[in-house]
């Protein structure tokens, strides 16, 4: 996979092989967790959030991974080249691939990126969670730098 | 008769005030979100200066929490819903 920033203020990825775009198609699955439910837990029960405050964040984090995964649907069934991050869709997709690395990080328990060894993990499922994990935590940083600036 | 109501109003005001102010927001430390997003969310939300959003966001890293704003119950809950949006832990704690 090669990332690149674009003229226009964006960053393109550009997949070189099937298993990139496998990768890609995953970033929605991986978020698929309780995070709103998560956060409701650091509340306590009368400010009402499990009822209030959990649907409409359960629903806008769903929007991110929707939105996410028919991108990548779309520019795979095109045969793109690659996929265009605008700077309009930026914090949708930073806020998925948070989704997904949050995610992972609750059913992993990977730790502070500092204090990480890959060849700490034998179990091969959570081993290919962690390069997603690092890839995903990448973007996040390149979406940081070259697309979500202030103008 | 005016001037004797308005010192009273004036009081209920104040009083009130004092009991609406002890709830504070804390950001909580985690292991995913980046530092720079984390200061990043502190200036859009509650229009901290770079500097400021800054320090609060180191320590959140280093101690693991950080009291980031401190007022009344309704409005450390509207800031509390837009740092979960923002998919930052963060809860309201009544201050003591």
């Amino acid at each position: 996979m090669t990332i690149a920033p674009t003229v226009s203020g964006g960053l393109k990825l550009i997949p070189e092989e099937d298993q990139d775009w496998v990768v890609l198609l995953k970033i929605a699955h991986d978020g698929d967790g309780d995070l709103a439910q998560h956060f409701a837990g650091l509340m306590d029960e009368d400010s009402m959030w499990e009822d209030i405050v959990v649907p409409e964040l359960e629903s806008e984090f769903s929007t991110q991974r929707k939105k996410v995964l028919k991108d990548v649907m779309e520019a795979r069934e095109r045969k793109s080249d690659g996929l265009i991050i605008d700077r309009k869709d930026a914090e949708i997709w930073y806020g998925a691939f948070n989704q997904a690395r949050l995610a992972m990080e609750e059913k992993y328990r990977f730790g502070p990126r500092e204090f990480r060894d890959s060849d700490d993990f034998e179990d091969e499922e959570m081993r290919s969670a962690y390069f997603r994990n690092e890839f995903y935590g990448t973007v996040q940083s390149l979406l940081l730098e070259y697309v979500m600036v202030d103008d | 008769m005016n001037a004797v109501e308005a010192p009273v109003k004036k009081s209920e005001t104040k009083s009130r005030e004092k009991t609406d102010k002890p709830w504070q927001v804390v950001v909580l430390d985690d292991p995913v979100n980046l530092m720079e997003y984390v200061s990043r969310v502190l200036i859009q939300i509650f229009g901290f200066s770079k500097e400021k959003a800054h320090t609060l966001m180191i320590a959140v890293h280093q101690q693991g929490r950080a009291i980031v704003w401190n007022g009344d119950r309704e409005k450390g809950e509207m800031y509390v819903n837009q740092l979960h949006s923002a998919q930052l832990n963060a809860t309201l704690e009544k201050a003591e």
